[in-house]
């Protein structure tokens, strides 16, 4: 029994030490995934896997995330002719291995545990003024099986841990919006500005053919721009909260989901822009877009506890691991710098390491624990 | 007690796990067979091992087929609105474990064939001619049938009979009725067939001698018995031929509108028949023998990133420009003294906030650059605005991104205008009379389901915009063709063809033959990325020249293809293409006379030059962008090696062989 029991706890000890950790990090202006190594000390790009079909146009792979059971990884690319395809890979290969179209500029996506089905954002953000929607996607067969319309400029979303609920936020209209994962509707709409929408009328309403027609004829401040500006949406893995990025007013708003309505205001640096809360609950750490840093917050204090400098400007995504001691933060750099995924260890809040990968590192996501 | 929890939070939990993994969707082993129109509830629920029901499962309905089905998402309630074999997916969400899915397979019902159309036959079907008819089968439910095979006869064979493929062979005068017939379903028409009153036919070509690739045009006149034309004789044009080079098959193209064009020279009898009536001319197609030697000059190498478009220019100092743009990098353009096209000179340079600087161009007086953005930091993209009135001191005079925040791909500069791509949706006017206070003053975007485009180029007061699917736009942007200007752009011609990869547009106007013409250009790589990620991909993808002599009814009638290669940009200058073509190098190409048929394969291309440069950026890769000719010389960028100048030799004497590379 004791020779047992020290043998247990030398694979323990074996396996605390010689964990692996896997991320995919894109680089929107590169064409490029990273699937990058962390093995506790230093980070690797383990492989680089070009995406798209373009050499001579850059296409944006943008939202990534993988398959509940680790099989497969799925990759937004926004640009195309003009609508966005959803890539799907194979976590063993790295190949393709399904396409479909979606709509203009997909972005953030994830498959709900729930369901079964894929949920992606149509960010359109260089389009006109008008509610996008998001698309449903087989990721079996990799067919768009439905859209639902939600704001204008919808990008960071999250499904709720049990799988039944997808919240976006709409980036310009500065709504948070509940989606039931399985009548493939919106649920509820909250409107995080506190600003009446129906009272704005929209160019076609106003009898115009474009955005742009409209703005001619109109006051300076003719459509609708969300001052909070929210970028992203995470649901908290236990509490009946989600979490919301201010970019546009810099902080995270606290919405409580029985309640639905911000029930908290934490102040953060400046323009933070993605969010990731630990597994345990633990920690919520954002990216400060506007401030080359990224903040670690302890999440039952509602404090951050640390803002920790990325290794470039503009740091973008963030993704925790499963054990919730690392967090994965990729940073975009400018013009012709490489982009760079950085780590920081979540409970001294330092970064470990960081490493450089292809141009404009954005979407990302923890793939797996290994060792 | 904590233990005791933990204990039965865990057998709860394999409980549910185990159950989740045993539960499954049972639906009907037989296709649900419908009828078009019907209504239908799909059965679906989801059972435990042991095949009992488990309550209270909601349930998502969905088919790739939904424009053959309607279903409703959660009820499962179907109507069939086509006829064929589907399948229906129907998940249920689950609480742990693998999300449940099945499929079921209805099966509609094709409708009864309800009837038989027979397209209008020509007033008179001559004797001896074989004449095409439209058929097309309907059934009930208004879908077009043409799976069906038509039982098609002739009441009288010996006025005619019905051949394959609706083939309607006249044989002497007479009248026959044609029955189409389908199960019970027929249609019968009556046709009339007339001696055929041509005795005689004549034929005469512009010329009897050409070389390969010139257009012969052919002259039919079909004659009664009395001499007198017979203009609505349906006459076919073909030809034979044999090739003067005993390794060649004789090949070229003959229309149905008399025009005929060799690609490989040869001796060629070109016939025209009608009935028993023909005439045929034997016509010569020498070697055209454009072939011209190229010599490579000299090359301002970019070896650290990517090159994208270049523009070359005569400067305000009479000294001659280039400007290129970076691809994929640090937002940089370079500006070249190419003076000496042997030794071009990198003079300055601009950064701005982008990866991609896509696209360069000059404006006419050589004193303004505008150089497009992709990939800024900001999110925030537009153009740039660049005083190059001195070339070796160029100054960034303003930036703009009003409306242009989601890159810019391609510009053009017009007369105190640029006309700038916005996210790869539409393009602006924008008025820069005033360089540092640029207005958008006018916009340009179809309306049509997913459109979008590529690049846009103005010519004479009309912009010529390649929106991919919806093909090339003509506009009037100030020309006054169709009352159009800057700030009221007016569409007035269109063509698209159905590959939907137009990428590029140049117009041509021939001045000899009064042609005018579109170069239309694909960009396609249909053979995916480099697996390596190292190496450039290979395109594929040709020109289509497009016949715009009549506006309203643009004609396809010629294409330039380079085998195991795809185009990109090009410019057309003095009857002569030079056309960048990504893996191949340019290409220079005789387009003086009519155009018709395979250019590539009549001998026009002139001469090649490949860009390959073991210190690029992409050692040995070319990839060439585009190409310009600038007073005697070839200019040209390539994607993995920078700016490149080249020269044509002169023209040989008639007949003299050139050694090509």
């Amino acid at each position: 029994m004791k020779k047992l029991l020290i043998t247990g706890l030398m694979l323990c000890f074996w396996s605390a030490q010689s964990q692996d950790y896997y991320v995919y990090v894109a680089a929107e202006s590169e064409d490029e995934v990273a699937l990058i190594k962390f093995d506790g000390k230093e980070a690797k790009v383990e492989e680089t896997i070009t995406v798209g079909t373009w050499p001579a146009e850059i296409e944006g792979p943008h939202g990534i995330n993988v398959s509940p059971d680790g099989k497969y990884w799925y990759l937004s690319l926004a640009h195309g002719n003009p609508y966005g395809t959803l890539y799907k890979y194979s976590t063993e290969t790295n190949e393709v291995v399904g396409t479909v179209k979606l709509g203009l500029f997909p972005a953030s996506l994830q498959i709900s545990k729930s369901t079964g089905l894929l949920y992606c954002v149509n960010f359109d953000l260089h389009g006109d003024m008008k509610p996008s929607t998001v698309s449903v996607v087989d990721p079996e067969d990799m067919i768009e099986i439905d859209r639902i319309e939600t704001g204008v400029m919808p990008h960071g979303s999250r499904i709720s841990p049990d799988g039944k609920f997808h919240y976006s936020v709409a980036m310009m209209s500065g709504e948070l919006y509940e989606i039931n994962t399985t009548t493939l509707s919106v649920n509820r709409t909250l409107q995080l500005d506190g600003v009446d929408l129906t009272t704005i009328e929209t160019p076609e309403e106003k009898g115009y053919q474009s955005s742009y027609e409209y703005a001619k004829g109109a006051p300076k401040n003719y459509m609708y721009h969300s001052p909070i500006k929210p970028t992203w949406v995470i649901p908290h893995p236990s509490d009946e909260k989600v979490y919301v990025a201010g970019n546009g007013s810099d902080e995270i708003l606290e919405v409580d989901l029985p309640e639905w309505k911000v029930t908290g205001r934490m102040p953060t640096g400046k323009a933070p822009y993605n969010v990731d809360i630990s597994p345990n609950g633990q920690y919520m750490v954002v990216t400060y877009k506007g401030a080359q840093e990224t903040g670690v917050w302890n999440l039952k204090k509602g404090k951050e506890v640390a803002r920790v400098k990325n290794t470039r400007r503009i740091p973008h995504g963030v993704s925790i691991s499963s054990d919730s001691k690392y967090a994965f933060v990729s940073v975009e750099g400018i013009g012709g710098e490489p982009g760079t995924m950085d780590v920081i260890e979540l409970k001294s809040a330092k970064k470990v390491t960081s490493v450089d990968m292809g141009k404009q590192a954005g979407g990302i996501i923890f793939w797996k624990m290994e060792g | 007690m904590k233990k005791l929890n933990l204990l039965l939070f865990l057998l709860i939990a394999v409980a549910t796990y185990a159950q989740a993994q045993e539960y499954s969707i049972k639906v009907s082993d037989t296709p649900v067979q419908m009828k078009i129109g019907e209504t239908a509830q799909l059965e679906a629920a989801v059972v435990d091992a042991d095949g009992n029901v488990v309550p209270d499962r909601e349930f998502i309905f969905y088919s790739r087929n939904d424009k053959e089905i309607t279903i409703e998402r959660n009820t499962g309630k179907i109507t069939a609105l086509k006829h064929g074999e589907y399948n229906v997916t129907v998940r249920s969400p689950v609480e742990n474990g693998k999300p449940l899915r099945t499929t079921i397979a209805v099966s509609i019902a094709p409708t009864a064939i309800s009837r038989i159309e027979i397209g209008e036959a020509p007033a008179n079907i001559y004797a001896g001619v074989t004449t095409p008819l439209d058929v097309r089968v309907i059934d009930e439910a208004g879908f077009e049938r043409p799976e069906v095979v038509v039982d098609m006869s002739s009441s009288n064979t010996d006025v005619a009979r019905m051949g394959p493929f609706f083939k309607l062979m006249a044989k002497s005068a007479g009248k026959t009725t044609v029955t189409a017939k389908v199960d019970q379903v027929m249609t019968k028409v009556e046709l009339t067939v007339v001696e055929n009153p041509i005795v005689t036919m004549e034929l005469s070509a512009d010329m009897t001698e050409g070389r390969s690739g010139d257009v012969f045009t052919l002259t039919a006149i079909a004659k009664d018995k009395d001499g007198n034309e017979v203009t609505d004789a349906p006459i076919i044009y073909s030809f034979t031929g044999e090739s003067y080079d005993v390794s060649s098959a004789p090949s070229g193209l003959i229309t149905q509108e008399g025009k005929f064009v060799a690609d490989e020279p040869g001796l060629y009898v070109v016939s025209a028949v009608c009935g028993t009536a023909g005439a045929s001319v034997t016509l010569s197609a020498n070697n055209r023998n454009v072939s011209r030697k190229i010599d490579l000059v000299g090359r301002g190498s970019v070896g650290d990133k990517h090159t994208s478009d270049l523009w070359i220019w005569e400067g305000q100092d009479d000294r001659d420009y280039a400007v290129t743009g970076t691809w994929g990098a640090d937002g940089k353009a370079y500006f070249w003294d190419v003076t000496d096209p042997a030794s071009i000179t990198r003079i300055d340079s601009v950064q701005v906030d982008a990866r991609t600087v896509n696209d360069v161009k000059i404006s006419e007086d050589g004193t303004v650059c505008i150089i497009s953005r992709e990939g800024a930091s900001s999110r925030k993209n537009g153009i740039v605005i660049i005083d190059v009135t001195n070339p070796r001191d160029v100054s960034v005079i303003t930036e703009f991104t009003e409306n242009l925040t989601g890159g810019v791909h391609n510009l053009f500069i017009y007369k105190d205008h640029v006309y700038a791509l916005s996210a790869g949706r539409k393009y602006y006017s924008i008025n820069i009379e005033d360089p540092s206070q640029p207005k958008i003053v006018g916009e340009f975007e179809l309306n049509t389901p997913g459109h979008s485009i590529h690049d846009v180029w103005i010519h004479d007061g009309i912009a010529y915009s390649s929106n991919w699917e919806d093909g090339v736009q003509l506009v009037d942007v100030g020309n006054g063709i169709a009352g159009g200007s800057p700030s009221n752009p007016v569409q007035f011609a269109e063509y698209a063809y159905p590959s939907g990869s137009n990428h590029a547009a140049f117009p041509y106007k021939d001045e000899k033959t009064g042609k005018f013409y579109v170069i239309m250009g694909d960009e396609e790589f249909p053979y995916g990325l480099d697996p390596t990620g190292k190496k450039p991909s290979r395109a594929a993808g040709f020109l289509h020249i497009i016949d715009f002599t009549d506006l309203e009814n643009p004609k396809e009638v010629a294409w330039f293809k380079v085998p195991f290669a795809g185009s990109h940009n090009y410019w057309i200058e003095d009857d002569i293409l030079y056309a960048a073509f990504y893996n191949a190098g340019v290409r220079v190409v005789d387009l003086s006379g009519e155009l018709l048929g395979d250019l590539n394969r009549q001998g026009r291309e002139m001469a090649w030059i490949v860009p390959e440069d073991p210190e690029g950026y992409v050692p040995n890769a070319p990839f060439t962008w585009g190409a310009q000719p600038h007073k005697g010389h070839i200019f040209y960028s390539d994607w993995n090696s920078g700016l490149w100048s080249a020269k044509l030799r002169p023209v040989l004497p008639e007949n003299t062989k050139v050694e090509t590379k």
